[in-house]
């Protein structure tokens, strides 16, 4: 067993960077997820298709409990995060999540998105944030916008910029949730191109996605998800070329 | 006979804008709208710091916390403003708490618009997109973080025009504390009317609550146009 703890990290050793075991979740009588289980090693990029309605979204959101779990249980790093007296603002720092709709703050600029969140959360000197911040926009390519405002980018560049705000907190986990259905088709893919980078870094990454080309040539391993459920997982090549169950067959037949 | 009276042009002008009496009036009801300027301004500060507090309350998941908040704004949107004054000036006292007209105007008008101003920040923090707390929060900020640095810089914006209405209906409403005996516009006009029996204080109080009035409004209209433009 290899133990890819870090130092910072305070806990004992743990195989799975994120663990989500017997997860179900309702909105009053439905029930979006139905008993979800899923583990993911560090460095590993998962990505989560399947039809919308199908739960992929609130499984996203249950990780760092944006959306609190009807039971089950989500393990970051070996802490069970379901649990009563966990410091979830501490965890959070850990999980970084891009959304469908960018979320930057639009009163502040660039630069102040990345760093309002490592210097009020994490106490970080203002000097050291603001390098950070120009070495990740230089990353995403857009160094040049660090005084702009959200509303003046593109798309495609505000969704850079969330990705390079979450990777102000150092985390060792990236969610994403749809980042690229709010896009015109000419910006998508330097989002992609963007996630590429952060994969071939070695990054833990759990991407809901409608991108399947992202999904068959990043991915390690693709769960299709149908009714909140997880239908059928595996490499990529065998989820795209041979998957096993009707669900998925019918499903890519209409995607593809 | 006397309603023709009142008629005649001569006497209109005589009773209601009379030029000797108005110039002898004008000195006294200056200084009693500084008053009423001074009642609104003090009224409207305390009003937002107590609707802001009332309003982070209202927001509250927890019941407790809630329910003090929405008995306030009810309490005190639901009665009106003239039995607020007359209860803290003329009732309180039977409790021990005696005021002055000045203290007792400025207590009850900052409670009243407290309960306004609650409901227009609640609508401003309510008006912010759900993501941006989201975020906020995902990048592993408090509640009470994501409040102060994302959530209520943006929710001010949106509540200026609005605040800025809230005071002109302060600054109209504070002639009610006339009858708890405070010496501000409304009360110095009627104080001169019936020491002269003539009406041209009554004229001149109008067109100074519209001096003072007319180019708040304006400026709401104006900051409404503008931050619209802002937040596209």
């Amino acid at each position: 067993m290899s133990s890819p703890a870090r130092p910072d990290n305070a806990h004992a050793p743990f195989d799975y960077m994120v663990e989500v075991v017997d997860l179900r979740k309702s909105f009053g009588d439905h029930e979006v997820l139905k008993g979800v289980t899923l583990r993911v090693r560090p460095s590993e990029v998962v990505c989560v298709i399947g039809p919308s309605g199908s739960g992929k979204s609130t499984l996203l959101r249950c990780v760092n409990l944006l959306e609190q779990p009807t039971s089950g249980h989500v393990i970051i790093e070996g802490v069970d995060i379901t649990q009563a007296g966990v410091d979830i603002n501490r965890i959070r720092q850990k999980v970084g999540i891009v959304f469908q709709s960018f979320n930057l703050f639009p009163h502040l600029t660039v630069e102040q998105n990345l760093t309002l969140a490592p210097m009020k959360v994490q106490g970080r000197p203002r000097e050291e944030c603001v390098n950070r911040a120009h070495e990740l926009l230089r990353r995403v390519g857009l160094e040049d916008k660090i005084h702009a405002y959200p509303d003046s980018l593109s798309g495609g560049q505000q969704q850079r910029v969330a990705i390079a705000r979450a990777l102000m907190m150092d985390p060792d986990v990236m969610l994403f949730d749809e980042v690229t259905s709010a896009l015109d088709p000419e910006l998508v893919k330097e989002v992609l191109d963007t996630m590429k980078e952060l994969a071939a870094g070695g990054m833990t990454m759990i991407v809901v996605t409608h991108e399947m080309g992202f999904a068959r040539e990043v991915s390690d391993r693709v769960i299709f998800m149908d009714e909140g459920v997880i239908v059928e997982e595996g490499p990529p090549e065998k989820i795209f070329s041979a998957p096993e169950k009707e669900r998925t067959r019918a499903f890519l037949s209409r995607v593809l | 006979m006397a309603i023709l009276a009142v008629f005649a042009p001569g006497e209109i002008i005589d009773k209601y804008f009379n030029l000797h009496y108005g110039l002898q009036y004008l000195p006294h009801l200056l200084y009693a709208a500084r008053l009423t300027i001074l009642l609104s301004l003090v009224g409207e500060f305390f009003g937002i710091i107590i609707g802001l507090a009332m309003a982070l309350m209202r927001l509250s998941h927890h019941r407790l916390v809630r329910a003090p908040a929405v008995f306030y704004i009810n309490l005190f949107r639901g009665t009106p403003l003239l039995v607020q004054l007359m209860f803290i000036y003329f009732a309180l006292p039977f409790a021990g708490v005696n005021l002055e007209p000045i203290q007792a105007g400025m207590v009850g008008l900052a409670l009243n618009s407290g309960a306004y101003v609650a409901e227009i920040f609640r609508a401003g923090i309510q008006s912010i997109h759900r993501g941006q707390m989201e975020a906020a929060r995902s990048l592993g900020m408090s509640h009470a973080q994501a409040m102060r640095y994302v959530i209520l810089p943006q929710a001010f914006r949106v509540v200026i025009p609005p605040l800025t209405n809230e005071f002109v209906a302060l600054l109209k409403d504070s002639s009610l504390a006339s009858v708890i005996l405070v010496q501000e516009l409304a009360y110095q006009m009627r104080a001169l009317a019936s020491a002269t029996y003539n009406l041209t204080s009554y004229t001149e109080a109008a067109a100074l609550y519209l001096i003072m009035t007319l180019p708040l409004s304006k400026l709401s209209d104006y900051l409404e146009k503008k931050l619209k433009v802002v937040k596209r």
